[in-house]
Order: C-alpha cells, then structure tokens, then sequence
C-alpha cells in the first residue's frame, strides 16, 4: 500500500520522466510541479526596489534579461550570450541594440523597444524623482535612452563604456511592459510583477509564498515545470525535514554546521557555489567619534595582519571558500585577476605587535557593530577575531545588533558590510569604485566611514575612463594600491551560496545565487 | 451598573491609547524603517526619496497625530513593505491565527481541566505525580524547543506529518499541541490546587453527608466553584497563546499573524505592527471583559454586588 507521499512522488515520477527538453504543448497538464522551501521572500518583486538575494534567486524564472552570462560554458559566467537583445555593437558613445521579435510578456502582450528604453529611462531609473530610485546606482553615465524601430533602440553614454552590454546582465536589464507598469504604479508592480519569463506569477503574499506557472508562449519554448512554489519556512529543521520526507523539492540556505548532516540522507544532493559576494569589515577612517584611534592607518593595518583569516574561514567554512589575501584581486575578474600579486599585509603576529607600538592607542575599547545573523559565520568568525586582536593588544567589542540602522548609528569604529563583485561581469567596477567611490554610500552617508582620498579619486577617474584592458588593467591596479594605503576595510571571504534539491533532477547553481528552473540549468532527469 | 460600564469603557479607551502611544514610541526609537525598507547599500538621496514617499519626514508630533486618528477612525494605512492596505494583509492572516488558536485551546481545556480534576481527587497518588510532572514539563519546555523537536521526529525520522505549512489538517497537528502544551500545563495545575481548595471546603462534606453521590459532588458542586479562578487563568492565557502563536507559527510555517507580526517588525513596517498590536490589545481587552461578565455569570455574589 502506497502512502499519500509515496503517490505523489510516483506522479511526480511519471512526469519527470516525460520531461526531456522543451515540451509540447499538450503535454503542458502533465509536466510535475515543484515545491522550494526558501527562508525568506523579498516583499517587492520590481526589479529594481526589490533588489535582494531572495529575490535574486527567483527574479529570472519570471524576468528577462536584454543580455545573459552564460555559466553553462563558462564557470565565471564571463561569456555573453543574447537573451532579449540578440546583437548589439558600440559606435563611439551609443550602443545599438537589436532585440528578438515576438517575445511576448505575460499579459500577451509583445514586448517593443518601447519597453526596453522604458524599462532603462530617467522617469524609471536614472531621472530627478524615478520610480525606483536605486536605479541610479546601475545607470551612471547614461545620458540618452531612446527607440529607434519597433524592435531596436539606443543607449547614449557622457562617454565611450564598453561595459553597458555587462550591466544589461544585472537588474537593470529585466525587461518590464511600459504599459502595465505605468497602469498600476511601481508599487503595485512590485506585488504583481509582469515579466517575459519562462514562469508567470499567479500568486504572491509576500512573507508567504509565490507561485508561479509555465508560461507556454514563452520565446524560447514551454518550460519544464508546470508550477513553482516558492513557500517561505524560516526554520531549517522544517526545511530539512520536508526536503527529506519529500514535501520538498528543494531547500535553499542551509547553515554550514548542518550540511554533512543533511548530505547523509538519502536521496538528498547538496549544491554548493561559491557567490559574487565578499562579507568585509569597513574601518571607521574618520575622527567620528573625535578620539577615534583608527584614524591612524597603522592601527588598521596592524588590526588587518593580526588575523589569520585562512585558519578561520578553514574552521567555519571547512574549506568550501576562500579568504582573498589581496583585495580585488578576485578569481572571477578573469583577466584581472593575478594569483603572484603581493599581499601587503599578510597575517603576521609579529608586525601587527610593532605596527601598533607605532601608534598612540593605549588599549581603548572599540565597537564593532555586526547586524544579527545577516552573513553566514559572521559572529562566529568575530568572535575569534577579537581574540586575535586581542593578542596583539587591540581591544575590541563585537556589538550584535538587529538591524542596520542600529548598526548605523554612532559611535563605532567598525561595522559589518558586504560587496557584491558581478556588476560588471569580469571587471572590479563595482567592489573598487563603485562600492568605495565617491558617491558610494559607504563615502557619502550620515554614517560614511571613509573619506576617498585624492589619490584615490585620480586613480579612480583613470579607472572609469579607461577602455582598452591595458589601461584598465594598470589603473585597477593603482586604484588598488590607492585603497590599500588607507585600508577602510578588510574583505573576509568569498560568500558560500547553497541549496539542496531531491533525486531526479539536475541543477546547475550559479554564483549570483539565481535558481533557473529551466533551459541548461535545471532538468528532470 | 450604568457607572460600572462607563468605568469599564473609559478603562478599555484609556489602555487602547496607552498601547497605541506605547507602540508609536517604541517603533520610531527601535530603528529607522526607511533603512529596512530600501536596504544597506541605499545612498543617502535614496533614503530621502523614501522618506518623503511615505512621509516619515514630517515631524514626529504630526506622524502622532496622523497615527492616533487613522487607529481611531479604523483606518490602518498602507504597509511600507508591500505597499498593500495593512487591514487587508491583517485580514487574510487573522482566520489561520483563529484555527490554530480554537484548536490548541479548546485542546489544552479538554486536557488540562481534566487532568488537574482527576490529580485533585487523587491527591498524593502516583497517578497525581505523573499529571502534575507531566504539566511541570509541558509549561517549562519552550515552544520553539518543543516543536523543532516534533519535526524531527515526526517529520524527519517518521515521517508521518507534514513539517510545515497549509493545506490538510495534518498539517495543523503539531502546531496545534506545541501551542497547546504550555496552556495544557498551567490549567492542569492551577485546576488541580482550585479543586483541592473546593474540595476541603464544609459544603463539600455537607453534600457528602447528605447522600449526594461522589461524581455528582465533584461535577455540581465542586466544580463551578472551583472556575472562577480557572476563568480568570483562561483569560490570562489567551495571551499567552498568542504570544505563543508568534514562534509557533514561525517554527512550523504558519501563515497567521504571529508570523506576520515577527516579519513586519523585522522590516520595520511599522504600518502593519501598528494594526497588529492595536488588534491584540483589543483581544485581551475583550477577553479581559468576557471574564468580567463570566465571573458575574458564575457567582451570584459577584453578581448581587455589581
């Protein structure tokens, strides 16, 4: 006698196995559905406010982007491929790009130009009151968006950016219907998004669930899977429980400490991949409070080479990510990315000691403030480096807090932050000037650490304008340098995304944590 | 009677207000919701657009006065977090906050009266012992400890229950006693020394004396004199489960509003706490009220003296 898990599963079964593939339509009915227990779902499904890493996860199953990173061919994700743009070419300071005929949003409408320079204007993104202000970040530069056929538009720059075919890869590059986003407000969007995805979304309460099911005209044939539900259960042990008892179809977000436990059920295959994202400390630079000892850059330096943060990221992590020893000089920039550069301040005891004899700190109290459970290990791994600190006679508190805006608040001397690094795919852009530039948040808000240094912002100006990889090259390494005179931060390891799924299917788990439920990346095998 | 109702009013008005201000003030110094709202990496030209969109910029006396009126015109606003009517969002929650409610306390009533009626009648038996261990245990175990224990077990080594969610009355098993267990042991408890009180009373033994039959002693006269005390506990409690609701419902997945209170708070939507907290300081209100009325109900000299 079969249990009620049991039918389902042997349902589940028989349309798996007819799921090689895109489907035709009649056989829509029969495709299987799946369940994804995530810990949280992001309240706003606009591209643009609802910038998350749970939104992140799911955005493409329902979003197109103009240009895609292929992850299949290539593990960094550094080869384009056309998605809803299928050419574009640069002439000067304009892109010209040519998008595919006949895509169809979800509403059945097709999809123009009219909604792809919607999709990247000023009253949407980069204007003096957008609709989803954020934008600004992703869009620096851009001076004129405009249509130039029913299927081709222009994208004008103040000056030549090779990058804007990258930056089409991120947020900015859904495509959302002008129509129907201007009919119900951004806000209403954001609750009931439209998109031109291989999934549309039938069913978002946010802090609950979203369903989404296949979309049959999608451009690229019917997906896989004929409904996905996204139900948020914030305990692990319900999640893990339900993926091993087969409620599940997948789990996302597994804590590290439980991962050999969950690899040892049956039927349970873990992915693990490492993220587009560095957990860092940033040093408080500035005389805010007015006796703040780490104004001095030797303090900082001797609080960078008193941490053994290979040991520690070993310990937490069990060797699953890494510590990058230079910062910036990450393995996904490719080209960039130089394993024999010199690591100016490594772990060293010894020089940390005479470092901070050097200065005038006398053993005073530091706050570091930490928001609770926001990165995986954080508080552990603080809890070990104040110890190290503490070795060389730095003395640090690690103050929890829960959330942002007390973490904000002053006095502190060190805070919690993380760096996303795939803005621009294969190119440091975002970690070295965008996230530390002069109108980054980190140089520009009421709670700013630090203030970019003139050596800084003309190495920085160099980097923005240079097109040739050479000049880029040699710029990013002297923007490098620049910061790591000052040292405002300290990045601790490459982020760990990680999911779980059942047996009979195939995943491939990319770096920016999305979870495509179709196409090369997801099969039913 | 008619000042025993005005008192009661005024009252019920004076801690409504209390509660709203209390919220008020407690949400603006707990955490900016704009930085919640837009997340870490906002410029601070972003934060400002937000706060005008929802106009956290006005000053903090005119958001008071802006607050207080809407909660006393029943108007809850719009939520910060997903731009959705707050009584709408609270409205879908309410009904699976009621089911588990009326499951696990009707559960913990037909449980723990029981049991406290049966140790009291068998004082200092082992049978005693037993009930009133296993009460000590239930109300001293933590709710989240309780019901992760549940999932693994029930969950993930037997598998026989759902580990969270909707959908089949299966799913609302496990909720329904994590919640209940707590309540289910203090009743069981505060029963037990009611009814020893009752029980050692003269009119007991006159009863006794006069031939009435042993059930019948304990259901008809020991038993209504023993509940006031009770009514008053299962009033208390009624807090207690709703205060319970918001880690039960967050262990197991529960769409009501304990989980959606924790959420909103976490994002600083202050909208949705706002309503959230009005509406449970009216529950206890009310059921503060009923208790009132169920005193009068159940002892005429309570009644005699209103």
């Amino acid at each position: 006698m079969f249990t009620r898990r049991e039918v389902g599963s042997l349902i589940l079964g028989a349309g798996a196995l007819s799921m090689v593939g895109n489907l035709p339509k009649a056989n829509a009915a029969d495709r299987p559905s799946l369940n994804i227990a995530v810990d949280n779902l992001w309240a706003n499904m606009a591209t643009i406010n609802g910038i998350s890493t749970t939104s992140r996860r799911i955005f493409p199953n329902f979003y197109d982007n103009l240009v895609d990173r292929d992850y299949i061919k290539d593990e960094n994700g550094l080869i384009f491929a056309p998605k809803l743009a299928t050419k574009w070419e640069q002439n000067g300071n304009v892109w010209k790009f040519t998008l595919r005929e006949g895509v169809k949003f979800h509403d059945g409408t097709e999809m123009t130009a009219e909604d792809a320079v919607f999709t990247l204007s000023p009253e949407r993104l980069w204007g003096a009151k957008p609709f989803e202000p954020r934008g600004k970040t992703f869009t620096a530069g851009f001076k004129r968006v405009e249509a130039t056929g029913k299927y081709t538009f222009e994208i004008e720059t103040e000056r030549p950016d090779p990058n804007i075919p990258s930056k089409l890869t991120g947020y900015i590059g859904f495509v959302v219907p002008k129509k129907y986003y201007m009919e119900v407000g951004v806000d209403a969007f954001g609750q009931k998004p439209i998109g031109t995805g291989p999934y549309k979304v039938t069913t978002f309460r946010s802090g609950e669930i979203m369903v989404l099911e296949a979309f049959d005209d999608y451009w690229d044939g019917p997906p896989p899977v004929k409904q996905i539900s996204w139900k948020i259960v914030p305990e692990f042990a319900a999640r893990m429980a339900g993926l091993v008892s087969k409620e599940f179809d997948f789990i996302v977000n597994i804590p590290t400490d439980q991962e050999a436990a969950l690899e040892k059920y049956h039927g349970v295959t873990l992915k693990r991949v490492l993220a587009d994202n560095y957990p860092a400390l940033a040093f408080n630079t500035r005389p805010d409070p007015v006796d703040n000892p780490l104004v001095d850059p030797n303090l900082r330096y001797a609080m960078v080479q008193a941490i053994d943060m290979n040991a520690i990221v070993q310990a937490l992590f069990n060797g699953t990510t890494e510590h990058p020893a230079v910062p910036f000089n990450f393995t996904e920039y490719g080209k960039f990315y130089d394993p024999n550069l010199p690591v100016k301040l490594p772990y060293d005891v010894a020089a940390a000691k005479a470092l901070v004899a050097k200065t005038k700190y006398k053993g005073e109290k530091l706050l570091w403030h930490i928001t609770r459970q926001y990165y995986p290990n954080y508080e552990a791994a603080a809890e070990i480096m104040v110890e190290q600190w503490r070795e060389v006679g730095i003395n640090v508190e690690a103050q929890i807090l829960d959330n942002f805006e007390l973490v904000y608040r002053r006095p502190y001397h060190l805070m919690n932050m993380s760096m996303s690094s795939d803005f621009i795919p294969g190119d440091p852009y975002q970690p070295l000037w965008l996230d530390w530039g002069p109108t980054a948040s980190r140089s520009t808000a009421t709670w700013k650490t630090w203030d970019p240094t003139p050596e800084y912002l003309a190495a920085g100006k160099k980097f923005d304008e240079a097109i040739e990889f050479e000049d880029r090259k040699k710029a990013y390494l002297e923007l490098s340098d620049a910061w790591q005179k000052v040292t405002p931060g300290y990045y601790m390891w490459k982020s760990v995304y990680n999911c779980a799924h059942r047996a009979g299917i195939q995943f491939k788990f990319k770096p920016n944590g999305e979870m495509r439920i179709y196409g090369d990346y997801f099969k039913f095998v | 009677m008619t000042r025993f109702w005005v008192l009661k009013i005024l009252r019920t008005v004076l801690t409504l207000w209390f509660v709203v201000t209390f919220a008020f003030v407690v949400l603006r110094t707990s955490g900016d919701p704009v930085v919640a709202l837009v997340g870490a990496d906002a410029t601070p030209e972003e934060v400002e657009q937000f706060r005008q969109l929802w106009r956290l910029d006005d000053p903090l006396w005119i958001q008071y006065f802006r607050y207080v009126i809407q909660m006393a015109t029943g108007q809850f606003g719009i939520s910060y977090r997903d731009g959705r009517e707050v009584i709408d969002i609270i409205v879908e929650r309410v009904p699976w906050t009621l089911i588990l409610g009326v499951f696990s306390y009707i559960g913990a009533i037909l449980i723990g009266v029981p049991a406290g009626i049966i140790a009291a009648i068998k004082r200092g038996s082992t049978f005693d012992n037993l009930i009133m261990a296993t009460a000590v245990f239930g109300f001293a175990l933590p709710n989240f400890f309780l019901g992760i224990l549940m999932i693994l077990l029930f969950s993930l080594s037997l598998q026989w229950l759902p580990s969270s969610g909707t959908g089949t009355v299966w799913h609302l098993i496990m909720p329904a006693i994590t919640l209940a267990t707590f309540t289910a042991g203090t009743l069981a408890r505060f029963t037990r020394s009611a009814m020893l009180e009752v029980l050692d009373k003269l009119y007991i033994r006159a009863a006794a004396a006069k031939g009435v039959g042993y059930w019948k002693r304990i259901i008809f006269h020991a038993l209504p004199n023993a509940s006031i005390p009770l009514v008053t506990i299962i009033g208390l409690n009624l807090g207690e489960l709703i205060g319970g609701a918001i880690v039960v419902e967050t262990v197991f997945a529960w769409p009501g509003v304990g989980r959606l209170l924790v959420t909103a708070v976490s994002s600083r939507d202050l909208a949705v706490v706002q309503g959230l907290v009005l509406i449970m300081a009216v529950t206890m209100v009310l059921a503060n009220l009923v208790v009132d009325l169920l005193y009068g109900l159940l002892d005429p000299r309570i009644r005699v003296q209103n």
